[in-house]
């Protein structure tokens, strides 16, 4: 697919920096936000260092005085342990406040980036998106994206920040310590934490494939269950899922013992440092070239110093997820445009005639031409019919009509060719039934006002009644403002297609363009609907899409025939009827003949 | 409700008991070496600053820290295995227990299910065990065991230090419980408010073609942006107080490290206190709060659990209907070459108050064709599921050359049925896992003549790698109409007595449709045969035609004979040509 997200490894290594200024790019106007909460992280971890540091400092002091009985000036380091202890309190409250708050900011203008970056693609572009499994990944990539300040950047900083201070204390006191505890800060920080995430990632990738088998296993258990248990083999369909959860059990044990290892290897780099600041302070208290109030400090401020560097390992892990899905994110938000809008205005025209000439599309540049020279004509208030088996095209030419999809050769819309006007303009002229209508996750109401959100009560309500709808909303204790979609009541083929029709009349456009409008119905509900695709068609020029023309023939004048991408005949509905009952009967073929003449 | 989710979750563990034991004694046991460790550290600062002493007399205690640290780092790794393992094995109980519960409740039910929502169920909902075993509830008794461990040597190093963490300490959780009440709703009502922003984005993402069709994504996406900043302004109100036990653990830990410290130096300088006890307090004191602050990272591991286990509860109380699976396998086998059926007064009803089978009567003669039509709902696919033992009747026999069907063995019985179903399934594999699903036994020649015979001599060439080409959802997809030649080659592997048709309704187009029934044909010679037709045009004039009206037998006869009759069958057949 052309407009599939790209996989992370085609792209260099080298680009992680640009990836991360656009990240950062996209936070723009809540910048303030961002470097207000890492101010807060910082000054909420070091108060509670310097909180221990100070303490020891302290207290080391006091216990020499005491065992000297020379005068000390208390006020000042008891005040200051005070403070550090108010600071650290209330820092941190604050901290995670502000740090929330600019990651509500970041998250809605993300949001509303990549919806808007993603209009223009639907659905042309989003080929690959029809996929379940890639939607559900651009669901989990959009959340990682989310988590990026709070469980990358913000521990990151800090971790930075605070290692300097710590090594500028250290070496302000005792050069030699400030090189040692370089050591242990860059073995639990970094060489461990990034050792583990190499080596974790074959392991990661075993499992995300695994949970992969498991989902396909358990849509195979849902959907094929009745092959599953008529071909009796339901008991090695429950071995497969067994076999598949071992090893993907397998797989996270491995990456929980490298997580252990990064989590307890923090700990381990922390009492180094210690050893590391006994081994070369305590000959310099010795040699009286440290203060041993100073040691004390040195010793408490390099055990503190590691709970900053603690976040560390699940921030680098974080910080490779989050890259890769900022460059999935980002491939796809800079799909190219399929199509084009003009710079101009639309045309202004009074007159609503389609005219399709020498019309060729493809869904990609090596892909076969499913339009392949279509001539056609609707002009202004006619009712067409498009006819042909499925893969004829027939969709394909709905899609170029509405400027979803680029295509080469001619149309024109009241004699002014279509790429001269803006894609709404069109799609405001025309309705469309579509053949899967979606429906939102809210209520009817609202997905029959999507065209038009200020219709009156009683313009609904008269769409309601012309798409027979009213049975269904009466039926429905909450009428209107029953909840449908995901979240809703299940609703029936037939009745979606129905909302479809009550949504595109309230459109109230002069062409309406009907997909397939009685595909997958029974014989009765169809009847049902004929009623309410005529009342629908009243005074509009109709383009009627189907396989299967049966009892939709009575709703138009013309009946064109799609095969291969092509229009092979056009001619008045009643000719039609005439000449494909002979040649349905011809090669429509049964066992035992046909029961003819009835 | 009959139970809560963290019953049942702590339920969940009994047979891991003995791991989690294991993880929670290395937790306290590293406690115990942390404590030994500060000790040192106390030790050997109180020898250097207040006895003189250097590195040459007290390394060895300086070199027994990195062996303590060592053995930390062991007990750390041993904690995380066994913690793992014991969520790994409850979830891996839990699949496999779903799965018995699927085949259950059957093949019905599965087909009611939608199936997005209920893999992410039975994947990802079993996966979010594992961080609750392995790791909430390790920590829930860790943060009371460690503290009191620590709180027990302070008591032994300096009485009045113990005093003051005595006091702040069991204050923690009483407070967090106040506070926590309240934060743990907040911060459900946070996740679930996050969650629901996520939904509605996904869904605008989902629609984002009806929305441009309808011309509505600007308004769309101002609503997006005015709901996120509606979502912000409520979701801070929520988060002031869910951050607020927070705030109290942070409050208690650091004022109680304060106020120790400022006690120890006083208590020092007046030389109450010898300087190596008051270090070592000072070092223990931060590490009292550490395991409450963990316990609190992982809560929201317990609500993902808790939300998962509410789904799986729902699920494993599903009753299963009344299904024929449940026979025991203790029936006699059956095997017969020819198959006749009778049906006798059968009732059947998914529910108690929807019947949909009413003393249905029926009986097709071993080697005959019978085609049963009816308008949707009159219970043709009722029947067909009763005949392959997905349900059992509650009223009424069913006869296999005169044997009740239900002192049959099932699995026995189901090797003689070939089944052609309206929707075919596609399992994730190879086109040729896909054919042998149906007969695993058969063998090259057998794989040939089935693959000729379906008219799949085409599709195979089609595709890249002919038998081998991956299908499902994640490989290529198959057509209608070639979907219904994979079923019925997987008809002919089968090469069953008794054949059960049941006509696609989606429309094949004619040159598709001919092929499809030619094989058909050619697969019923000598076959039991019930077909259902959706599509009445394709009914021959001799053939043997049952019309079903509302769980009852209202017609049979030849198609000919009923037309002419004018009955329900003439009806159907007017119906269906204004279709």
């Amino acid at each position: 697919m052309n407009g599939g997200p790209r996989d992370p490894r085609d792209t260099p290594l080298a680009d992680s920096g640009q990836v991360l200024r656009r990240l950062l790019g996209l936070a723009r106007g809540h910048r303030g936000w961002m470097a207000a909460g890492a101010a807060m992280a910082l000054l909420s971890t070091l108060s509670g260092i310097g909180l221990l540091a100070v303490s020891g400092h302290f207290i080391t002091s006091m216990a020499l005085a005491g065992a000297s009985g020379a005068a000390i000036n208390y006020y000042t380091p008891a005040a200051l342990i005070r403070l550090l202890a108010i600071l650290r309190t209330g820092g941190r409250y604050a901290e995670r406040l502000i740090t929330h708050e600019a990651t509500l900011r970041v998250l809605a203008r993300l949001r509303t980036w990549l919806f808007g970056r993603l209009v223009p693609l639907a659905p042309a572009g989003l080929g690959g998106l029809r996929s379940a499994e890639l939607f559900s990944r651009l669901r989990a990539d959009v959340d990682a994206l989310e988590h990026a300040y709070l469980g990358v950047l913000i521990p990151l900083l800090v971790a930075v920040v605070v290692t300097g201070i710590v090594l500028a204390t250290a070496l302000l006191y005792l050069p030699v310590l400030a090189l040692w505890l370089l050591l242990p800060i860059g073995l639990g920080g970094v060489l461990l934490p990034r050792w583990a995430m190499k080596k974790g990632g074959a392991s990661g990738a075993t499992a995300v494939e695994c949970a992969e088998t498991l989902r396909t296993l358990a849509a195979d258990g849902l959907r094929g269950r009745a092959e599953l248990a008529l071909y009796g083999t339901e008991s090695a369909h429950a071995e497969r899922i067994a076999a598949a959860t071992v090893r993907l059990q397998q797989a996270r044990r491995q990456t929980n013992r490298l997580e252990a290892i990064g989590g307890a290897g923090v700990a381990l780099a922390a009492q180094l440092a210690v050893v590391g600041v006994l081994v070369f302070a305590l000959p310099a208290v010795h040699a009286a070239t440290l203060a041993p109030p100073d040691l004390t400090m040195l010793v408490l401020l390099a055990m503190a110093a590691f709970d900053a560097i603690a976040p560390l390992p699940e921030a680098w892990a974080q910080l490779g997820a989050t890259m890769a899905s900022a460059r999935r994110v980002f491939a796809l938000a800079d799909t190219a445009t399929p199509v084009i809008e003009p710079q101009a205005p639309s045309p202004v025209v009074h007159d609503d005639g389609l005219s399709i000439r020498r019309l060729r599309l493809r869904y990609g540049a090596l892909e076969p031409w499913v339009l392949d020279g279509v001539d056609l004509d609707l002009p202004q208030g006619h009712r067409l019919a498009v006819v042909g088996p499925s893969g004829a095209g027939k969709s394909s030419l709905v899609g170029a009509l509405l400027r979803l999809y680029p295509y080469q050769g001619s149309i024109t819309l009241g004699g002014t060719p279509l790429d001269a006007w803006q894609g709404d303009d069109v799609r405001a002229r025309i309705a469309v039934v579509d053949q899967q209508p979606y429906l939102f996750d809210a209520s009817l109401r609202s997905n029959l006002c999507i065209a038009r959100p200020d219709a009156t009560d009683e313009q609904l309500k008269e769409v309601i009644v012309q798409a027979q709808l009213d049975g269904y909303v009466a039926s429905l204790p909450q009428g209107l403002d029953t909840w449908v979609g995901e979240n809703g009541v299940r609703v029936s083929g037939g009745e979606a297609r129905r909302i479809a029709i009550a949504r595109a009349l309230l459109a109230d456009a002069p062409i309406l363009v009907l997909d397939e409008p009685t595909e997958g119905l029974d014989a009765g509900t169809a009847a049902q609907l004929y009623q309410a695709l005529a009342a629908a068609m009243a005074g509009r020029s109709v383009l009627l899409i189907t396989h299967r023309l049966g009892g939709l023939s009575t709703l138009v004048d013309e009946v064109a025939t799609m095969r291969c991408g092509r229009i092979v005949e056009c001619v008045p509905t009643a000719a039609y009827l005439g000449v494909s009952s002979g040649a349905a009967r011809a090669s429509a073929v049964s066992p035992a003949g046909q029961i003819t003449g009835i | 409700m009959a139970i809560s989710p963290t019953t049942w979750l702590r339920e969940q563990s009994r047979p891991v008991r003995r791991l989690l034991t294991t993880g929670i004694a290395a937790g306290a046991v590293q406690a115990v070496l942390m404590c030994g460790g500060a000790w040192l550290v106390a030790h050997v600062l109180a020898e250097a600053i207040f006895a003189g002493r250097g590195l040459g007399e007290l390394w060895p205690a300086v070199a027994v820290l990195p062996l303590l640290a060592a053995a930390r780092f062991a007990l750390t790794l041993l904690q995380r295995h066994v913690t793992f393992e014991a969520g790994a094995r409850v979830s891996a109980g839990v699949r496999l227990s779903l799965e018995e519960r699927m085949r259950r409740l059957g093949p019905r039910w599965a087909a009611q299910q939608s199936s997005g929502e209920m893999v992410t169920r039975l994947v990802d909902g079993v996966d979010a065990l594992i961080p609750y075993y392995a790791g909430y509830l390790p920590q829930v008794a860790l943060a009371a065991l460690i503290p009191a461990v620590i709180l027990l040597v302070v008591l032994a190093a300096d009485p009045w230090s113990a005093l003051v963490l005595l006091l702040t300490a069991p204050l923690i959780p009483l407070f967090m419980v106040l506070v926590g009440r309240a934060a743990e709703q907040a911060s459900q009502r946070r996740w679930l408010r996050l969650r629901r922003m996520g939904a509605r984005f996904m869904d605008a993402l989902s629609g984002l073609t009806t929305l441009r069709l309808c011309r509505a994504t600007a308004r769309e996406q101002a609503l997006l942006e005015a709901t996120g900043e509606a979502y912000r302004q409520e979701t801070m109100a929520v988060l002031r107080i869910a951050f607020l036990s927070a705030l109290v653990l942070e409050f208690f830990a650091t004022v109680s490290i304060a106020v120790l410290a400022v006690l120890i130096g006083f208590r020092l300088m007046w030389g109450t206190l010898a300087f190596g006890p008051g270090l070592f307090v000072l070092l223990l004191a931060p590490e009292l709060f550490m395991p409450l602050r963990a316990l609190g990272t992982q809560r929201h591991r317990r609500m993902d659990a808790a939300a998962a286990a509410e789904d799986l509860i729902a699920l494993l109380a599903v009753p299963a209907e009344a299904a024929a699976a449940t026979a025991g396998p203790s029936l006699p086998g059956f095997t017969a070459a020819r198959i006749g059926i009778e049906l006798q007064q059968v009732s059947f009803g998914y529910t108690s108050d929807r019947q949909v089978l009413h003393e249905l009567g029926l009986s097709v003669d071993a080697g005959t064709r019978l085609t049963v039509v009816g308008a949707s709902g009159s219970g043709k696919s009722t029947l067909f599921h009763l005949l392959m033992g997905f349900a059992a009747p509650q009223g009424g026999r069913i006869l296999i050359n005169g044997e009740d069907l239900t002192t049959l063995a099932l699995a026995s019985w189901r090797q003689h049925i070939a089944w052609v179903p309206q929707r075919v399934h596609v399992f994730h594999g190879t086109l040729r896992d896909n054919l042998l699903i149906a007969a695993p036994q058969a063998d090259a020649r057998q794989l040939e003549r089935a693959v000729q015979a379906a008219a799949l001599v085409p599709v195979i060439a089609r595709l890249r790698q002919g038998l081998d080409t991956p299908l499902g959802e994640h490989g290529q997809g198959l057509s209608g109409g070639e979907r219904q030649r994979l079923a019925l080659a997987r008809a002919w592997l089968r090469d069953a007595p008794l054949l059960l048709l049941d006509e696609p309704t989606q429309h094949l187009d004619a040159a598709t449709a001919a092929v499809i029934d030619r094989a058909l044909a050619k697969l019923a010679e000598g076959r039991t045969v019930i077909r259902i037709a959706h599509r009445l045009d394709t009914i021959a004039a001799d053939e043997q035609v049952a019309v079903m009206a509302d769980g009852r037998i209202v017609e049979t006869g030849t198609a000919s004979a009923l037309r002419a009759s004018h009955g329900a069958f003439a009806r159907l057949l007017a119906a269906d040509r204004a279709a």
